[in-house]
């Protein structure tokens, strides 16, 4: 036994009267039930220059009853919306709580809705919470919103348990930009000064129900949004940041009629920046692999001088793809969000430390070189030949 | 001798790692990375010569005075009066510093988890388990950390498997873009960390067989830089440019791990390993205050003064500094400097007058 407790019958008592003390559990404790689990958040421009928070919070009994009793009466929504304006989003959310019955926990949300006219004016303000706040996750993914921040929160979802969730697995799935609140934070810090968000809009259906629709991509320069690109100059950004996953190309090949879809099995980018005499080159080299998924002409793809040919054009139209969201990024907007910038200063340190400051003029005068293979792997399950097939 | 029991070499490494890596691996991340940059892996490399050089340095010392700690053998190196005030220093050095430690583990608890709870509760229930464990001597506190060796261990292997896929190895370029001088820069403040090693000193007379102390001390010192460059790398590669403005990083990386939107919300394991690591770091310090102060006064026991010491402490973690913001900048301006003092400068100059002594009565 340990001498201090052999010593005295007293001194013993005493320590397991201390220990009782412990036993009681600390401060913080906070039971489930009082905490209102926060699963995303909204922020909006009011007009006086305030910001306007939204917060869309689990409601535990429509969660309950829907999956006991599917049908009978249901207690609502599976979330609540609240909205309160602040000057700060703390300062909101301590406005909000002041009408909820339950303590606030942001431990659980994943997603944060930012507006767009918000964007406009610089985020790096509003991003600053989400990373100093203990209970915020820096996994939680950033979204900007072409209308209010407030009305994504509302969207029924069909599949999902909330909205932001559906904008979640939207993202997941890598169509579009996959940005968290870290890779915003790393954004925000590259010397290159320019970020991409994915856009999120919500687009009513021919039946007037409300859906989550990623369509896009904000551009900024620095904090601040600048323009946007549409999905399909978002998947160019998508190649050239080695972040392409789902993609399909339809081609219309020469001298024949109809389409060929392929779809795109691995691609993968390499950024190679060259230094010759003093001019800056960046040489993009794609190698994209694509199986043929569908075939409406009278091409007969098991031909490999025709699968050669055809490898061609798939390169050729993913090039094209390419140079497409180039020229409007970078010769119209300005904004390296592809990586030319770090790419240079991890090859180059030397040089880049004496030109960063001047890569904002640079960038959009960079020559940009696209070179690239494109491997056709499989021709298809079946090959089901359109009227007499074409041989060579 | 004041101390009866005996510790074994493999146990004088379980006591030895953690007394470094617990603070190492939550706090060194953001300051090394404020000056290394992306080359902030390496700089632990630089910084675990100093750990060397202590380990060195104490083992020659402890050749000369086999039987003594450095606060005895300071007396016999250079007299009586500036002995006892290299002792005092010393030993109110590491009184202040294991202040420090304390705070820093009530800070970090506070600070991520129990955000309402006084840290006063906090300091006190660590400072008082510690109490119990130096009271029981170094064999005691040796065998506890013997327990809570492997879950630290465990537990940081853990998070760093988990992090793996999120990992972006393009974050470690340019290498060494803008020369060796950052990652040096980097290393300034981990070496006093690495000097910590000095305290090797109060326990080696105390080690049952001697003849490899000094590879065992060795080995030791590789270990904490193995695990400093992991957790140097790891943040680096999860946050890349943006390390530096975590306060934790390595904590922010465990919440950022997510394994099939299942496996998260990890980072009360970071909890328990700050919890288990720092228990031995401060037990270890408080061990060398405690047996140090005997010694100084010429007790008979060092029991006695276990719950005092513990008491001053307790005081110390929070008359140290007002806020964390505080806190911080002593550590990464001040701290270095004084700390230099301590664990090099006075242990070097003992070492070459020893030596000299040595030389005349030869």
């Amino acid at each position: 036994m340990h001498p201090l407790l052999k010593t005295n019958i007293l001194l013993r008592s005493i320590f397991i009267c201390l220990l009782l003390f412990v036993l009681s559990g600390c401060w913080d404790r906070v039971e489930i039930n009082d905490l209102a689990i926060v699963t995303g958040m909204g922020i909006d421009k009011t007009d006086e220059g305030d910001i306007e928070l939204s917060v869309q919070i689990a409601n535990p009994k429509a969660m309950a009853s829907s999956g006991s009793s599917s049908g009978g009466q249901s207690d609502g929504e599976t979330t609540v919306v609240n909205t309160v304006k602040g000057k700060t989003i703390f300062d909101a959310r301590s406005k909000l709580q002041e009408g909820l019955s339950r303590q606030f926990f942001e431990g659980h949300n994943r997603v944060i809705f930012i507006s767009k006219e918000l964007a406009e004016d610089g985020i790096k303000k509003h991003v600053d919470f989400f990373a100093r706040f203990p209970s915020p996750r820096l996994r939680a993914n950033v979204f900007i919103v072409d209308s209010k921040a407030s009305d994504i929160l509302k969207v029924p979802s069909d599949f999902e348990l909330n909205s932001a969730e559906v904008a979640r697995e939207l993202a997941k799935l890598k169509i579009g930009l996959n940005i968290t609140t870290k890779d915003l934070l790393q954004q925000l810090a590259n010397e290159s000064g320019s970020i991409a968000l994915p856009i999120i809009t919500a687009e009513e259906n021919p039946t007037g129900k409300k859906g989550l629709r990623l369509s896009g991509s904000a551009i900024f320069k620095k904090d601040k949004m600048v323009g946007q690109i549409d999905s399909a100059l978002t998947r160019g950004v998508l190649w050239i940041r080695d972040k392409i996953e789902m993609s399909s190309v339809t081609l219309e090949p020469d001298n024949t009629e109809g389409y060929i879809s392929f779809e795109l099995l691995r691609s993968s980018t390499e950024l190679i920046p060259t230094i010759k005499d003093g001019k800056w080159k960046m040489i993009v080299n794609i190698t994209t692999e694509d199986d043929v998924v569908e075939n409406e002409t009278n091409l007969d793809i098991l031909d490999p001088k025709i699968t050669n040919k055809l490898e061609k054009q798939l390169e050729r139209k993913v090039k094209e793809r390419i140079q497409d969201t180039l020229d409007y990024v970078q010769k119209e907007l300005e904004a390296d969000i592809f990586g030319f910038g770090e790419a240079f200063h991890h090859k180059f340190p030397k040089q880049w430390e004496k030109e960063k400051d001047k890569w904002e003029e640079k960038f959009p005068k960079l020559e940009v070189e696209i070179i690239g293979e494109a491997y056709i792997r499989r021709p298809g399950r079946s090959n089901i030949p359109q009227e007499e097939q074409k041989k060579e | 001798m004041l101390e009866k029991g005996k510790i074994s070499a493999i146990q004088l490494i379980i006591l030895l790692y953690p007394t470094i890596t617990a603070t190492a691996i939550l706090v060194l991340p953001a300051t090394t990375g404020s000056f290394a940059k992306q080359d902030m892996w390496l700089s632990p490399i630089w910084a675990s010569t100093f750990g060397y050089l202590s380990i060195f340095i104490a083992y020659a010392l402890h050749k000369y005075y086999p039987q003594k700690t450095l606060i005895e053998y300071s007396e016999k190196i250079v007299g009586m009066i500036p002995g006892k005030l290299i002792g005092f220093g010393f030993l109110f050095f590491l009184l202040h510093t294991n202040g420090m430690n304390l705070r820093d583990y009530g800070e970090f608890v506070v600070g991520n988890f129990l955000q309402k709870t006084p840290i006063i509760v906090v300091v006190l229930s660590m400072a008082f388990v510690c109490a119990i464990t130096v009271y029981g001597g170094i064999e005691v506190l040796a065998r506890s950390s013997q327990f809570f060796f492997p879950v630290f261990v465990v537990l940081f292997l853990f998070i760093i498997v988990l992090l793996i896929p999120v990992l972006n190895p393009k974050n470690i370029l340019p290498v060494m873009g803008e020369g060796l001088t950052p990652s040096i820069k980097g290393a300034l403040i981990p070496s006093q960390w690495f000097n910590e090693f000095i305290l090797i000193s109060f326990l080696l007379p105390y080690l049952n067989k001697k003849k490899n102390a000094f590879k065992w001390g060795v080995l030791s010192v590789s270990l904490v830089m193995i695990t400093l460059v992991i957790t140097n790398l790891f943040s680096l590669l999860l946050f890349g440019d943006i390390t530096s403005y975590f306060t934790y990083p390595f904590m922010d990386a465990a919440r950022y791990i997510s394994i099939a939107d299942f496996l998260q919300h990890v980072e009360l394991i970071v909890m328990a390993l700050w919890v288990t690591g720092m228990f031995i770091k401060i037990s270890v310090f408080y061990y060398a205050i405690v047996l140090g102060t005997a010694q100084w006064l010429g007790l008979t026991s060092y029991r006695p003064i276990v719950f005092p010491i513990g008491f001053l402490l307790v005081v110390l973690s929070i008359w140290v500094t007002p806020n964390l913001q505080k806190l911080t900048e002593f550590s990464s301006t001040t701290w270095p400097v004084y700390a230099f003092v301590f664990q090099m400068f006075i242990p070097v100059s003992l070492l070459l007058i020893a030596m000299l002594r040595k030389k005349k009565s030869n």
